[in-house]
């Protein structure tokens, strides 16, 4: 990820498309990205995905997309292209290549133009069928799941220009369009049931370009292309958006700059009654406002807000206490920085308070010589060109599409709240004398548990998404996860912690893999939320316990370096692990020598998800 | 009216760019046989880029491969910039 140096307006849109891009700073146009493609090298140590690409229209053209823009964005792709039209006959047949394959994820793509021909082949008016043709989607989700872990990543249908009716048309429930309307509204109700299932939203893509350019029926009669070549790249750029937050590339936290960007004018010089921020005056004030408004709901679906602004923070934080239009409060905001230092220094204060990296934000200043400092001296954090019309940020900003997720967790929705008990915790820590007393202070409760459906959401969530603390960065996806779930020979185990402040929810994964003479850690990582509470060393005489109560001698694990994991180089050694003999990442753990780890945390025992140790 | 030379130094950028190969400059003789990245993928590709820099649009015939050779193509996209 990086800059985006460019600016989109709608007078720039008109001219024709000049300054679209993705958010790695490039512009979505089907010669530069092919040509890129053919010209990038990724070492080897760039992260693979295995992905095939399955279509009722020809796909040649997005693999080349596809490949190009993960490239862009550092990720190597090797690519399974599926036959033309094939999808049912590779995806209902164990033995197909696809499967040999061993994809990641299978990428689906159903177009408009085949949904098309097939309605208007039907012999009668049938009423089943939207029915129908749901059914044969599910059925191909069906076998790919009893077939292979990898993620689905279905395409919504475009609803296509032509019109029988007019208007009147969505009043005919067997209409093309409100069948096209229904097949998407069913299809979605299902994914949303459905571990594993991802959309990448085709008819988000056509609406927005306007389906009379996306489509070229000629195109389609010739070539079998979905929509008009000029516009494949945005296709590409929908899935390619999905993969790169499948595989952890989400944003965390959106660091915001106060004057010109919340709101127009400058708060020290114009002061509380003179800036521009107002719900019912009209113009400006009101395009504040609904940036507001979008920022809150960001947060909301749990996106964190941070202000970094040159200011007196006395006079910063005036609009947030006193504002009455003000939309986002002062505890909207998890961290916030008013001085007159530069603003790469405030956001890595920031990303310490916060325990994220660089590349999980996302930078908003109006003010070009800020984001041009910011680029210079943090090129992992996500600056885009504002434009300097504040009523089209929010259009903008939802066009770079930066906060693609493949999860909504509970946790997500709570995250905002407790960061704010995060703060109180701090407080306390600092009235504390000791690190020991505070910890005790904190009533922790623990529950380790089994892997259940309920939570696989987040594991797998908490799994895409941990970087830092995280031993082999292994990123299983919600069917894999669910896989482990009845698996004799793993115990995969989740934690939770709460304390007197609130609930952290689902903090910590450790997968266990029952061997003949041990107990292999597969995988183990934490949120960085609960770093130095005890957490690991609490685990880790529970995976010991384990061990000894399986009558196994010894554990082991693997650390697997990466550009992130750093702060857990150590982890084994610290434990009293000795490097492996035979494996030089590997480590070993004598069960009988470990030293009990001493923590203030407690199993919590109730709840109906807790096993007893017998059940694992 | 834009003069044949500079319509064909535009073509020839872009079959350079789609074709991905600075030495081409075209000839009216020329098919794609004499260019050998000019595959069906490419003449897509090709075809689009065309319609993008002269603004005009190609019927379903024309874009399909009526076309004999180069020569004809240069002919057409005159013809519709009302040459």
């Amino acid at each position: 990820m990086g800059s985006v140096p460019f600016a989109t307006s709608d007078s720039d849109r008109l001219e024709g498309h000049k300054h679209l891009s993705t958010h790695m700073g490039v512009e979505l146009d089907y010669q530069r990205i092919v040509r890129a493609a053919k010209k990038l090298k990724l070492g080897d140590s760039a992260p693979l995905m295995r992905l095939a690409i399955l279509g009722d229209c020809s796909t040649q053209q997005l693999t080349v997309l596809v490949k190009g823009l993960l490239g862009e964005a550092g990720l190597r792709a090797e690519i399974y292209e599926g036959g033309f039209d094939a999808i049912e006959l590779e995806c209902c047949d164990p033995a197909s290549a696809l499967y040999r394959f061993e994809p990641d994820a299978i990428i689906i793509l159903n177009s408009a133009q085949t949904l098309r021909m097939a309605y208007l082949q039907q012999p009668s008016e049938a009423t089943a069928y939207v029915g129908d043709c749901l059914a044969r989607i599910v059925r191909i989700w069906d076998a790919i799941q009893s077939n292979c872990r990898a993620a689905i990543l279905q395409s919504t249908f475009a609803v296509t220009p032509d019109s029988y009716f007019g208007s009147f048309e969505l009043k005919v429930p067997t209409s093309l369009r409100a069948i096209t309307a229904a097949l998407n509204a069913n299809l979605v109700a299902v994914a949303r049931e459905r571990t594993g299932i991802l959309l990448h939203d085709t008819e988000a893509v056509a609406s927005w370009v306007g389906r009379r350019q996306f489509f070229d029926d000629r195109a389609w009669d010739l070539w079998k292309l979905p929509c008009s070549l000029e516009h494949l790249p945005r296709i590409a750029k929908c899935i390619v958006d999905v993969l790169l937050a499948f595989h952890g590339r989400v944003v965390k936290c959106v660091v915001l700059d106060l004057d010109n960007t919340l709101w127009g004018g400058v708060i020290g010089d114009d002061g509380l009654e003179g800036i521009e921020l107002s719900m019912h005056g009209g113009g400006a004030g009101e395009s504040f406002v609904r940036l507001q408004l979008y920022l809150r709901q960001l947060r909301k679906r749990g996106i964190l807000l941070a202000v970094c602004s040159k200011n007196d923070e006395a006079v910063a934080l005036l609009p947030f206490l006193q504002h009455p239009d003000m939309v986002l409060k002062r505890d909207d905001i998890a961290v916030f920085v008013a001085n007159w230092e530069d603003k790469a220094n405030g956001i890595q204060r920031i990303r310490a308070e916060l325990n994220i990296s660089l590349d999980s934000i996302v930078f908003l200043d109006d003010n070009v010589f800020e984001r041009n400092l910011v680029r210079e001296l943090l090129p992992e954090v996500i600056v885009p060109e504002l434009p300097e019309d504040p009523s089209s940020v929010v259009k903008f900003l939802s066009e770079l599409n930066l906060f693609e997720t493949t999860s909504l967790s509970n946790e997500d929705l709570q995250r905002a709240k407790q960061y704010q008990t995060e703060a109180k915790r701090r407080e306390s820590a600092a009235r504390s004398t000791s690190v020991q007393e505070f910890l005790r202070s904190l009533d922790m409760q623990i529950v380790v548990s089994r892997f259940d459906a309920f939570h696989v959401p987040r594991i797998a969530q908490l799994m895409q998404r941990s970087n830092q603390f995280n031993l082999c960065t292994r990123r299983l996806g919600e069917s894999e996860c669910a896989a482990l779930m009845c698996d004799e020979s793993f115990i995969p185990l989740y934690a939770t912690l709460a304390d007197r402040f609130g609930d952290h929810g689902l903090i910590s994964v450790v997968v266990l893999e029952r061997q003949p003479e041990a107990l292999m850690v597969r995988d183990w990582l934490m949120s960085c939320r609960v770093l130095a509470r005890g957490v690991e060393q609490f685990l880790m005489n529970h995976v010991v316990a384990q061990a000894e109560q399986l009558g196994l001698k010894s554990v082991m694990g693997e650390y697997i370096p990466t550009a992130k994991n750093g702060m857990v180089r150590d982890f084994f050694q610290r434990f009293g692990f000795t490097h492996s003999s035979m494996h030089q990442n590997e480590w070993v753990l004598d069960v009988s020598s470990y030293q009990r780890q001493d923590t203030y945390l407690h199993l919590a025992q109730s709840g109906p998800s807790i096993h007893t140790p017998e059940d694992l | 009216m834009e003069s044949n030379k500079s319509i064909v130094e535009r073509m020839s950028r872009i079959f350079r760019e789609v074709f991905d190969d600075p030495s081409i400059n075209i000839r009216d003789d020329m098919t794609s046989a004499d260019i050998e990245a000019w595959d069906s993928l490419t003449h897509i590709h090709l075809i689009f880029a065309m319609e993008k820099e002269f603004k005009i649009v190609f019927t379903i015939g024309e874009a399909g491969g009526s076309l004999k050779n180069v020569g004809e193509l240069r002919a057409l996209i005159m013809k519709k910039m009302g040459g």
